[in-house]
């Protein structure tokens, strides 16, 4: 049965994603109003400003548990946590537009990328079927367009190829909400968790078919293949924004489905693909990550693996490793947009700056840019000072726990290889032989800086005050 | 807080250099020799002191943990010496970043020989990779060096984070490095775990048939570099077996004791005959570092107390006598640009103080009595007869006596026979090279006549009771 939404009617359980919506509304208006060299800025800080008072709001209801819309949304730390990681990830992505010269229809696009964001927070809440479409889909719609923002003919492939991708994939998913709902005759993730309904085919191969469709939002092998090409092809920000946002989305509903609603004597058999997944996509990842020649491909193929080590996380469904799941999320953000923000630093008037072959001698050129980018990289390959390298520690720990350990000897794999990976990129800025290159106008967006700046600290902050979100479990279901 | 100054001073103070002007080589060698010695001092003062911040609770308990005493206190004071005599002399192209990569190498390492706690050694044992890289890729002489170095050492470092984890999940603790009298950790685990352990110790000594990345990693690293290096950061791996797989996995380490002892024998002889037919005069003593290291591997699994004493005095004087080498070689490359045995002769005619310097020091290296080789062979060579393996004891003699013709025909090669027209001839060592190998050298001579001090640390916490008889 489903509940009469209107019976439970809370707003407040999604007052943060309506600040969102709304500033969304107001960077438009604002593009109206003001005129000729502030537009950007004010843009921005509209922008920055909404998404700052969403990420307070959100704090402020950690340790709250409660359903609103009859069950659609779920309000309780694990929420909140997801929410502030998308929020974030949406800050750090508004504030590179400063340093990205290219911005045709930049308020249209900061709008867009925040309706996006929203997209993303309701499926980090969502506690039914219709919602987790409703969010995949807003989140889905806006960044569409997004992708085809900008002038290079690359964007246009990169957009249609993420729609009709994409689209297959909600298929896919919307396919496999019908099977549920035709096993159980409810849409409510909470109803579907009957272990009588757990073992009967319709809602097996419902699970399967909705895999496909996460898996696709997670950009697992074999869902991958469109990831580096949309990747390349959208605006620098709308990349950095899908590579940590769209996954944080989509793996909460993945989580949300394997603790909530899955039964814990089944857990184990059906979630097992995944985990043949992940560590295959581990591997495909980081190999795939060696041959690139583009900064953003790079990154592309890297987050393909590093979702697969947060998966590895979730192995046994235990209670700490989901908080190390999502502990290696926060740093898998902070890592992966500080290297975002690196390569927005490079970028010039005309050209992003993500051609690997850029980096060559950034070590004499531009030191503390160079310092910068080494640490980000050393993070992503687990090395310390980071929270990589703790992140990983604490995966490994929680895999062999759980019994798992194949999973982390995949892992372990996996991160031999990303090896080459990350310090062919170190080797190249720091290599003897360097011809001084032209002097060249430096880009020096001071809000890329401070974005650079608060992603290594927090890097180094969370090696050595490792916070790891304590009451998350209750608060899935 | 003193404690963790002298890990974090060299550290943060070698990033600090980067705020000096790029080309002024003298303000910047004078800040990071002054960082130098005061680690060096900090070392001194902090004896005996242990420090402990909280890290994490779970899945398993572990803490920032460090401890000057012991052992540790030797490696670091080694360290922190060698560190300070490698970077009076330096003089590379690009010096203050350089010189920056030394004072991190410096800080990592001090961590590493410092930490109480398994996972704080790991995240030092991967840190410590990070300058030795930077350096190969910026001063080295082939990039794919770099890329051995690291990956040898990186797949080790994967190995010990897996298996740390795994300890601590097991084990419930990681903070347990150096506490005596401590419960076993009896589990089904114990051979992998005790495996991850090997493998990045064997790796990172290194053992044969693990060191093909050493002989061209020490060649083509900057001859500052390797002498700090080839002292100090391949102790880490035989540290390693002494406080982590003998005292925390003694079942595993028992069961592999035979296996650890023929990897040694084999390395002892193969360095060594490899040594003697070296051209490169770094890869030879590169080589001979092999021999030398696997000699004290025999001693730490001969589970003997005599030959842990005589281990440990043996670490110390390899580090001393090898970074003194290779600070030695690296004027003479410097001054004649080369360093092959092919190309090189006669040099002690117009440098009889380089030559009288270099002659000590190999005299320390081939084991002269009176010199810190010797007590530290003698002792070991007791300890695996006393521990009943004659065999063993009877054939490290064999590369102890190879040592003396590799090691005279390096020095004579270099130093002796006819001077070579076509060098060129340059000035003696001056007087800042030779203040930077006279401490290295007192302290072969004094650890050779008196090695009492290095010697009597306290053996309980490191587990030797528990000897078995083979």
């Amino acid at each position: 049965m489903i509940a009469n939404p209107y019976n439970s009617l809370d707003w407040n359980a999604v007052i943060p994603l309506l600040v969102v919506s709304v500033t969304a509304l107001a960077v438009l208006f604002a593009d109206l109003v003001a005129r000729g060299g502030v537009k950007r800025v004010v843009c921005i800080a509209i922008g920055l400003a909404g998404l700052a008072v969403a990420a307070v709001l959100c704090a402020k209801s950690y340790g709250q548990s409660y359903s609103s819309f009859g069950g659609g949304f779920i309000m309780g730390g694990f929420t909140v946590v997801f929410e502030e990681l998308i929020v974030l990830s949406a800050i750090f992505s508004v504030a590179l537009y400063s340093a990205v010269g290219e911005a045709r229809h930049l308020a249209g696009s900061i709008a867009l990328l925040l309706w996006s964001a929203a997209g993303a927070m309701l499926m980090a809440g969502a506690g039914n079927l219709m919602t987790i479409f409703l969010g995949l889909e807003l989140l889905s719609l806006a960044l569409y367009c997004l992708c085809g923002m900008s002038r290079r003919t690359t964007a246009r492939e990169s957009a249609l190829k993420y729609l009709i991708l994409s689209s297959t994939a909600s298929g896919f998913m919307l396919y496999g909400m019908a099977l549920f709902f035709g096993a159980t005759g409810s849409v409510s993730l909470a109803a579907l968790a009957n272990p009588a309904t757990a073992a009967s085919p319709l809602f097996l191969v419902g699970t399967a078919l909705f895999f496909i469709g996460i898996a696709f939002k997670l950009s697992l092998v074999p869902f991958h293949v469109w990831t580096p090409d949309v990747y390349e092809g959208a605006p620098l920000p709308v990349t950095a924004f899908m590579s940590v946002a769209t996954k944080a989305g989509a793996l909460a509903v993945l989580v949300r489905f394997a603790y909530a609603t899955l039964p814990s004597i089944h857990v184990r058999e059906i979630l097992l693909p995944l985990y043949v997944v992940a560590a295959i996509s581990m591997l495909v990842g980081n190999l795939a990550a060696l041959a690139q020649t583009d900064m953003k491909r790079l990154l592309a193929y890297s987050g393909i693996a590093q979702i697969g080590y947060i998966l590895v996380a979730l192995a046994g469904t235990t209670a700490l490793g989901l908080r190390y799941a999502v502990f290696y999320l926060a740093a898998y953000l902070f890592m992966n947009l500080g290297a975002f923000a690196v390569v927005a630093l490079m970028s010039t008037e005309n050209e992003e700056g993500s051609r690997i072959a850029a980096f060559h001698g950034l070590g004499w050129r531009r030191p503390w840019l160079a310092a910068a980018m080494a640490f980000f990289l050393l993070g992503l390959a687990g090395f310390p000072p980071t929270a990589g390298f703790i992140g990983k520690v604490l995966i490994l720990a929680s895999a062999v726990g759980a019994g798992y350990a194949w999973l982390a000897g995949f892992l372990i794999l996996g991160t031999a290889i990303s090896l080459y990976v990350y310090f062919k990129i170190l080797r190249l800025m720091y290599e003897r032989d360097q011809q001084r290159a032209a002097p060249v106008v430096e880009n020096s967006s001071a809000l890329a800086w401070v974005s650079v700046g608060v992603c290594a600290i927090v890097t180094v902050a969370l090696t050595f005050y490792p916070l790891v979100p304590s009451n998350i479990i209750p608060l899935v279901k | 807080m003193a404690l963790v100054a002298v890990v974090m001073l060299p550290v943060l103070a070698g990033l600090a250099l980067y705020a000096l002007p790029r080309d002024d080589r003298r303000i910047c060698k004078i800040a990071a020799c002054g960082v130098a010695l005061a680690t060096l001092v900090l070392v001194v003062l902090t004896h005996g002191q242990s420090a402990t911040y909280g890290w994490l609770s779970r899945p398993f308990t572990a803490a920032f943990h460090f401890s000057n005493g012991g052992i540790s206190t030797w490696i670091a004071l080694l360290l922190s010496l060698c560190t300070l005599c490698a970077i009076l002399t330096c003089n590379v192209p690009r010096l203050r970043n350089f010189l920056t990569l030394m004072l991190l190498l410096e800080g990592s390492m001090m961590g590493l020989f410092l930490a109480r706690d398994l996972l704080l050694f790991a995240l030092f044992w991967d840190l410590m990779l990070i300058p030795v890289f930077l350096g190969l890729v910026g001063w080295g002489e082939h990039t794919a060096t770099a890329w051995r170095y690291l990956i040898y050492n990186f797949a080790g470092g994967l190995t010990l984070l897996l298996a740390t984890a795994a300890f601590g999940i097991a084990y419930g603790s990681t903070d347990v490095i150096g506490v005596a009298g401590l419960a076993h950790l009896g589990n089904v685990w114990q051979p992998w775990i005790f495996a991850g352990f090997a493998f990045a110790f064997l790796v990172k000594t290194p053992v044969w048939p693990l060191h093909t990345w050493m002989p061209a990693t020490y060649a083509d690293t900057p001859s500052p570099m390797v002498a700090v290096v080839s002292a100090v950061q391949s102790k880490a791996g035989l540290y390693g077996f002494i406080v982590i797989s003998r005292a925390l996995l003694p079942e595993s380490s028992h069961a592999a004791a035979n296996l650890m002892i023929w990897l040694g024998i084999v390395g002892l002889l193969y360095g060594a005959v490899v040594a003697l037919v070296q051209t490169d005069a770094k890869r030879l003593v590169a080589y001979s570092s092999l021999s030398h290291l696997g000699l004290i591997l025999i001693a730490l699994f001969s589970f003997n107390e005599l030959a842990l004493r005589g281990a440990v005095i043996y670490i110390i004087a390899h580090g001393l006598f090898s970074s003194a080498l290779f600070l030695v070689l690296g004027y003479v490359e410097q001054r004649e640009e080369t360093r092959s045995l092919l190309r090189l002769g006669g040099l002690g005619w117009q440098n009889p103080r380089i030559a009288g310097a270099f002659c000590l020091v190999a005299l320390a290296a081939l084991g002269l009595p009176g010199l810190a080789g010797f007590s530290g062979e003698l002792l070991i060579l007791a300890g695996v007869f006393q521990s009943g393996n004659i065999s063993a004891a009877l054939v490290a003699l064999v590369p102890i006596v190879i040592a003396s013709a590799y090691m005279l025909r390096l020095f004579q090669g270099l130093m002796n026979g006819p001077q070579i027209a076509d060098l060129p001839i340059r000035k003696d060592l001056s007087w800042l090279e030779g203040l930077a190998l006279a401490p290295l050298i007192a302290a072969l001579v004094f650890l050779g006549v008196y090695p009492q001090p290095v010697a009597s640390f306290d053996a309980s916490s490191y587990a030797v009771h528990a000897a078995v008889k083979k």
